[in-house]
Formats: structure tokens, C-alpha cells, sequence
């Protein structure tokens, strides 16, 4: 059995100066090598929870356990064992990338290979320009740069293909699988589903403070998709649609005639998207502001 | 330790990229040109203000101006989640302020010293620069983190500047009476332009420049520890 990262309880937070209750006791783990995606609308909790199990916010009720030990346990020494990629660039914009990463890098005691990342996110050539002059999809992947300084043992990822160009985007999936591969554990927030089925092994929907659904993404498609075929098919020059019960299919002479018979033109499963999922989940709908 | 030196080191190499230092120096050598403009015999009169103005007034501005960099890019969210504790973070910053407060002080006070032969005492001198420049800087970092953006900052130096400063210069230049000092003595600039003064060879009561440093420090112990270490994680940074 996979050893657990997080161990989370019944955790909620509410912000004092508002009086909202961000995160209504939720519960979850985070297993040793998984990538977790927490998917949600905006205002959702998902940010406030990254917050807390990145110790940005303090007076939270429940119980987190980290690696087995009470996360009110751990020092400064903690941050020696994460990287986090935040949803908007933070560099100092007067300094170069180079400089940016080598400043933020002095501060840990394990060192990866900066300009090594450099090269693999397609920065290397602009490493002495100042980040001011950088695109955001720079500065993005920079921030991805940032999050990896430090060899990381689990990785927090705030929309991190957030502002990227396909290519751009595949090579920062392609280094996600890669620090997987090599034993990583991550947390991914966002709610670009096309990142979700690419990347997560796992997802929690979380809507209004609360977490809807924790499973695998193929087992809620099975879940909240229908077990059925849709096939549309020409009969006497005219395009016809028969959907037919999965579960009947093989003995169902309609369907097994109509194959036989007619020039099929599609045919879909009824199993449905991840967007649709986060729609009837959250019951949200995307990008929409809290 | 190890943090703390790659704190500062990265707090000297912003204090240049962004011209903080430049712009102090810069300073500085407006403040010479006055001096020679008012010349020789009006230059040891002149001296300690422009050492006061430049140790509170320019710590205080300046280290506001690197505060607002800090949140306006949004640079400490991403120190916090390093293994660089807050405190180092903070320290980090006053020490960069205090280096400029004494950059400052030792171009325009050596020129002065050369140029118009100006008698100070020198290591009282350079502990109440210490102590003067700490505390400005600590109040500097407090302000600014009042300060919602820029001109924000702006009003809360200039608002200090009239109910602090004014009043300890038109009493320097014997605008106002003397009965008003023992009010006086409750202005952190006050004791600072007491300490200056008494720096540069003039006769200041000895409970005087005692209760000035005593002043100033418990007051930057007691911003630090009450105003800086529990707001800065929340106000410095921009959500």
C-alpha cells in the first residue's frame, strides 16, 4: 500500500476579516507518487486549502498530517521538501531569470540543476534578460523553474499551464510525468480539465467549500456517464441517429441489422467529459468568478 | 544563518538593480551641493540637519520604496514558502536600510569633514547613526505596511513628517519656543536630531541623549514585535 503524503480531516478555515467560511471540513489523502488535481470553480476553497498545506495560513481547524507526523510539528525545515509553482508569476522583475533562480535557490540546502531546467522549459537562451521583458508564458514557465529549485519531494502546482501555448504547455505535462516517474508526488489546482485527464491519477471536486467527489477520473466518467451507443447511420440518403443500451448491445438485433445493413457514419459511447462532470458536480460552470 | 546571508545578499543585489542605492547616493550628493551652496561658515549649521533629514526621513522613504517592489511583485509570497524564516526575511531588510542610511552619512559627512573642517565625535557619532537609522527603518517598514499602494505610503510619510519632523527643525532653526522641548522629547525624530547633534560636538544634557537611544530602541523592539513580525506575512503580501 502507497504510503501517505497528506493526511487531511475535517479541515475548514474561515477568514476572520470576512467571516467566510473558505473550507468546511474537508477530508483527504495524498498518496506517495500520485499526481491529486483539486478541481473547482473560482472561490471554490481550492487556493485556500493549497494555502494551508503550503503553511501560508495558519489558523485552520482539523488535522493534517504530513509524512506520518503532525504538520504543527514542522519547522521551516518542511519548505526544504516542496515546490510550489504559484497561478501568477512572482519574480523580481528588474533581476534576470538567471538571478531570479539563483537567489531563490541560495535559500535551500538541496540544489538542482538550473540551468539544465532552463533548457528543458525553453528558457535558456533568455536566462540574462530581466524578467520584466519576459512574456507571460515565460514567466510561467519560469515559475515552474521556481517550484523545481530545490529537487522537490511533492510538488504544488496552482494552474500551471495557465498562459502557455500547446507546445509550451506539453513540455511542463511532459516534466509533471517526468517528476511523477521519479517517485514525486504532486498537487495540481486548476480547472483545465484537458490538464486533469492528461496528468491526475486521482481528482477532488470541490464546490463551495466542500469536496463533492474523490475518485479516479475513469471511474467518474463511468459514473456520471451513460451506458449507451449513439449511432448515426444513412438510410436512403438521409443521416438517422439510434442510441442502444451498452449493457444489451450484443443481443440487440436493431443494433447488429442496422451495422450489418447501413453505412454507419459515427458512433459514440455515452461516456462523458470531465468538463461536463465539473458542471454537474460543482454545479458551476467555468470561469466564473466568486 | 545560511539563509540570512542569501537574504541579504539578494537584498544588496535588488538595493542596485533597482536603483535604491543609485537614487541614495544621488541624494547624498544633492545634500553636498547645498551645503557648499550655503558655504563654509554656514555648513556646521546646516550639517546635522541634513544628517537628520537624510537618517529619518530618506530611511524611512527608502525602505518603503523597497517594500512597495516587494508587494507590488509579489516576491515575499514566494520567499515564504522557502526555508528562509520571516524574521530573516524582515532582518534582511533593515539591514539593507541601514547600510544606505550609512552610505549616506559617511559620503556626506566625509566630504563635509574635509571640505569644511567639521569637528564631530566619531564613534558616538556612528552608534547614534546605528540606533537612528534602525529605528527610522523599522518605522519606514510600519508605515508601509499601512500603506495600501504608493501614494498611500506617500500621505503616511508626509503626515509623520508634519507632526514629527517640522516641528524638531523649525525648533533647530529657534522658530518656535523653547518651552515646547519637553513635548519635543516624545518625537523619535526629536531624540534622533539630539543625538546628531550632540555627534557633532554641540552640548547635549547627558539624560537627554541616555533617554533618546533608550527611546529609540524599546520603540523598535516594540514595533517589531508587536506590528512587524505578526502583519508582515499578511500585509506584505497582495492577494
Amino acid at each position: 500500500m502507497s504510503k501517505k503524503v497528506f493526511e487531511v480531516k475535517d479541515l475548514s478555515f474561515t477568514y476572520q476579516k470576512h467571516g467566510i467560511k473558505a473550507v468546511n471540513a474537508i477530508s483527504f489523502d495524498i498518496v506517495e507518487g500520485e499526481i491529486f488535481g483539486l478541481l473547482g470553480p473560482s472561490g471554490a476553497g481550492k487556493s485556500t486549502t493549497q494555502k494551508i498545506l503550503t503553511r501560508l495560513l495558519k489558523n485552520y481547524q482539523g488535522n493534517i498530517q504530513y509524512m506520518g507526523k503532525d504538520f504543527s510539528q514542522y519547522g521551516n525545515d518542511f519548505y526544504e521538501d516542496i515546490g510550489v509553482g504559484f497561478e501568477l508569476p512572482v519574480h523580481f522583475s528588474k533581476l534576470s531569470g538567471m538571478e531570479n533562480m539563483r537567489f531563490f535557490q541560495n535559500l535551500y540546502e538541496s540544489k538542482a540543476d538550473i540551468e539544465a531546467l532552463m533548457k528543458r522549459v525553453g528558457l535558456f537562451e533568455d536566462k540574462d534578460r530581466l524578467v520584466g521583458e519576459y512574456s507571460k508564458g515565460m514567466k510561467m514557465r519560469l515559475n515552474f523553474v521556481r517550484a523545481m529549485l530545490n529537487n522537490p519531494k511533492f510538488l504544488f502546482l496552482d494552474e500551471v499551464t495557465n498562459g502557455l501555448d500547446p507546445k509550451n504547455a506539453k513540455i511542463i505535462k511532459d516534466l509533471i510525468r517526468e517528476f511523477k516517474e521519479g517517485g514525486g508526488t504532486v498537487l495540481l489546482s486548476t480547472h483545465l480539465m484537458n490538464d486533469v485527464e492528461e496528468l491526475c491519477d486521482r481528482v477532488a471536486f470541490i464546490s463551495k467549500g466542500e469536496i463533492r467527489e474523490i475518485a479516479t477520473p475513469k471511474a467518474l466518467k463511468m459514473k456520471y456517464g451513460k451506458r449507451e451507443l449513439r449511432v448515426e447511420y444513412k438510410d436512403q440518403e438521409q443521416v438517422k441517429l439510434e442510441v442502444f443500451d451498452l449493457d444489451t448491445i450484443s443481443k440487440n438485433d436493431t443494433f447488429l441489422t442496422l451495422v450489418k445493413n447501413n453505412a454507419i457514419q459515427t458512433m459514440h459511447s455515452g461516456e462523458t467529459t470531465m468538463d461536463d462532470i465539473f458542471i454537474r458536480v460543482t454545479g458551476d460552470t467555468f470561469h466564473e468568478d466568486a | 544563518m545560511k539563509t540570512l546571508k542569501g537574504l541579504l545578499r539578494g537584498e544588496f543585489q535588488r538595493l542596485i538593480k533597482y536603483n535604491i542605492i543609485q537614487v541614495s547616493f544621488g541624494v547624498s550628493v544633492l545634500w553636498l551641493l547645498i551645503l557648499f551652496l550655503v558655504g563654509k561658515e554656514e555648513a556646521g549649521v546646516f550639517l546635522p540637519l541634513v544628517v537628520f533629514m537624510d537618517l529619518t526621513m530618506m530611511s524611512v522613504l527608502l525602505m518603503g520604496v523597497s517594500l512597495f517592489y516587494e508587494r507590488q511583485e509579489n516576491t515575499l509570497k514566494t520567499l515564504m514558502v522557502t526555508p528562509a524564516p520571516m524574521w530573516g526575511i524582515a532582518v534582511s531588510k533593515i539591514i539593507a536600510s541601514i547600510y544606505l542610511a550609512f552610505q549616506s552619512v559617511v559620503v556626506v559627512v566625509g566630504v563635509a569633514y574635509f571640505a569644511f573642517d567639521i569637528a564631530f565625535r566619531l564613534l558616538p557619532f556612528l552608534a547614534f547613526v546605528l540606533i537612528i537609522a534602525l529605528a527610522h527603518g523599522i518605522l519606514g517598514f510600519v508605515l508601509s505596511l499601512f500603506s495600501k499602494d504608493f501614494n498611500g505610503l506617500l500621505a503616511l510619510i508626509m503626515a509623520y513628517m508634519i507632526v514629527f519632523a517640522f516641528p524638531s527643525i523649525f525648533y533647530a532653526l529657534g522658530l518656535m519656543s523653547e518651552s515646547i522641548e519637553p513635548l519635543l522629547l516624545l518625537s523619535p525624530t526629536h531624540v534622533s536630531l539630539l543625538m546628531i547633534n550632540y555627534g557633532f560636538d554641540q552640548s547635549i544634557e547627558t539624560f537627554e541623549l541616555i533617554y533618546g537611544m533608550l527611546y529609540l530602541i524599546i520603540a523598535s523592539l516594540v514595533l517589531w514585535k508587536y506590528l512587524i513580525l505578526p502583519l508582515y506575512p499578511i500585509k506584505g503580501v497582495k492577494e
